[in-house]
């Protein structure tokens, strides 16, 4: 831990984070799919620890999800392919939004889709819900209008979706979250915020797969499935850098961040916020851990906003520090 | 009932190889110690490069220790066996579901394969304490792969064992040795999927109420990224209840390991979907 510089500074410390008109009391989020609105573990930590929460995505219709199994844990990351399980997002408005108000930090709903009309018909229900502060789009899906094609790997596929959510949802924010499966996010982070997508998420899982040798076959039964934990957060930090040089709006930097170090890296690459995914599934407690070697970090360099880390290690970062 | 966990660091207090490959390591943790419940697991952080926790089932419990017998199995139990004396280790639990237990007076018979004895020395306990007359058996592939007999003697329970090459106690299967019984008022089962499938078809068939403790391959043990999951019957006890979608064609629901389970009822699951 760094020395304080004077108790004004301390004091003068602001973790908080504005993301377009949302505005969160500190940059670290829950990622999607992996903490939902903190029932489970709000058992053993504190969820005021993270500035928001994102939930577990939802879908129109309800999902069984892959069969099994599911998981692998593979060096330095987890191999997944849950395949969406959820209610549908009539169960998910009944019984799962009236908790919402009660979560004791901020909460962003998520939504997938396999077109873009059901991008559209779940955001728009999700708007205005209380409790609701903003809306991810899950553009890594498959698009069944398009041979299965995911939306994420294609700019018009990303801005057709954006567009047509940003027509019916007027009340909260609109973030896309973009799939590190291409070869250059630039074109489709552009896409996503001239279709007007108030901040972007990034990056969503690699696709990857993993052959059990003794039975030669896939270890998934969905054969492929999405690889995140720290293995991948190189990648993910090369995205986020990329994609800050090409868009003002702001970045949410996630995949792999276990450590303060690692939020440090998205910040300085680019990132106004970052999200704990996997790490949680190790240590619950990694928000606190992370804010408070941001909290170090500013402190060390005599900044007062955390805004003021990000982009600082890119010269062509693009976006608003403020 | 689902169990209330904490999340604290353990100091590992004991080390013992009890065969080869399968370890019996001891924590200090007063309060995961004196909540364990039959069938409770834990989730351990382990030191160095990132995996997710690894969930293993609580052993035995007394005082302020709990103990841990596994299996080196793959990379993550390794790397448990070796955990430096008195480090402490991050620790949560206890987590899961819990057995139920028949009536003071009822029989039970508790069938295990292997490392699958786990769950079972804190049931005999519970067992044996409600009075209820209990009989383990316990099979292994060989007598080096047979373990926590004599810890489950040590209670006063009954134990009959049984290997497939008959370097120990019967050639037989565990599910053999137990057919050869009256029939209990009820079963319970952990181990390998064979063994478990068999049992469930047993007990079902002849109507006597089972639970079985199960295995997957665990993700965030807290019931949140829906990874462990197992085809349950729709409408059972351990149902997540959700609406289907019209074109759904798989007439069954999915429950999660870590926290619907991992104990289940027999007739609930799914073997053969």
């Amino acid at each position: 831990m760094e020395p304080v510089i004077g108790a004004a500074l301390e004091d003068a410390l602001d973790l908080s984070v504005e993301l377009g008109a949302l505005r969160l009391r500190n940059p670290i989020i829950a990622a999607s799919g992996c903490y939902n609105r903190g029932a489970e573990f709000g058992r053993i930590m504190d969820v005021a620890a993270y500035g928001a929460v994102t939930l577990k995505s939802v879908t129109r219709e309800p999902r069984l999800g892959n069969e099994m199994p599911r998981l692998l844990s593979t060096p330095g990351g987890l191999l997944n392919a849950i395949g969406l399980q959820g209610p549908g997002i009539a169960y998910f408005l009944e019984h799962e939004a009236p908790k919402l108000p009660a979560v004791p930090t901020a909460v962003i709903a998520s939504v997938a889709g396999f077109s873009v009309d059901e991008f559209a018909e779940v955001a728009a229900r999700m708007d205005g819900i209380p409790g609701i502060v903003a809306i991810e789009l899950d553009v890594s899906c498959p698009n069944v209008d398009a041979e299965g094609a995911c939306f994420a790997e294609d700019p018009a596929s990303t801005a057709a979706v954006v567009e047509a959510v940003k027509a019916r949802v007027t009340k909260v924010p609109v973030i896309a979250k973009l799939t590190p499966n291409v070869s250059d996010i630039k074109p489709v982070a552009r896409a996503a915020e001239a279709a007007g997508a108030d901040a972007l998420s990034l990056i969503n899982s690699l696709r990857g797969m993993s052959v059990d040798v003794d039975r030669a076959r896939p270890w998934l039964a969905n054969r492929s499935g999405g690889l995140t934990g720290p293995a991948i957060r190189p990648v993910g930090v090369y995205h986020v850098w990329e994609a800050a040089t090409a868009v003002k709006i702001p970045i949410i930097g996630m995949g792999g961040i276990e450590t303060g170090r690692d939020a440090l890296e998205y910040l300085m690459a680019g990132a106004t916020a970052i999200s704990i995914g996997t790490a949680n599934f190790r240590d619950p407690l990694a928000p606190l851990h992370v804010g408070e070697t941001i909290a170090a970090e500013l402190r060390k360099r005599s900044f007062t906003r955390v805004s003021s880390l990000t982009g600082t290690a890119n010269p062509d970062f693009a976006g608003a520090r403020a | 009932m689902v169990s209330t966990p904490l999340l604290e660091a353990a100091e590992l207090i004991s080390r013992e190889r009890v065969a080869p490959g399968f370890w019996c390591l001891g924590f200090r943790s007063p309060e995961i110690a004196r909540r364990a419940r039959p069938a409770h697991y834990v989730a351990i952080d382990l030191p160095g490069t990132f995996s997710v926790r690894l969930p293993l089932g609580i052993w035995t419990a007394r005082d302020d220790t709990f103990t841990l017998l596994f299996r080196e199995w793959g990379e993550r139990t390794t790397r448990l066996a070796c955990i430096a004396d008195h480090e402490p280790l991050s620790i949560i639990g206890p987590l899961g579901n819990e057995f139920s237990l028949p009536d003071t007076g009822k029989r039970a018979v508790i069938v295990a394969g292997g490392i699958g004895v786990v769950p079972f020395w804190l049931l005999v306990r519970e067992l044996l304490a409600a009075k209820v007359r209990t009989t383990v058996v316990l099979g292994a592939r060989s007598k080096h792969m047979l373990v926590g007999v004599d810890e489950l003697r040590a209670l006063g329970a009954e134990v009959k064992i049984c290997t497939d090459d008959g370097s120990a106690g019967t050639r037989a299967t565990a599910l053999d040795l137990a057919r050869e019984l009256a029939p209990p008022d009820i079963f319970y089962g952990c181990g390998p999927p064979p063994l478990l499938r068999a049992l469930s078809d047993h007990a079902n068939a002849a109507g006597i109420p089972c639970q079985i403790s199960m295995e997957e391959t665990f993700g965030c043990s807290m019931g949140t990224c829906w990874g462990c999951v197992v085809p349950i019957r729709r409408g059972s006890p351990h149902a997540v209840g959700y609406p289907r979608a019209s074109n759904e064609k798989r007439e069954y629901d999915f429950a999660r390991v870590c926290v619907d389970g991992t104990v289940f009822w027999s007739e609930e699951i799914l073997w053969n979907r």
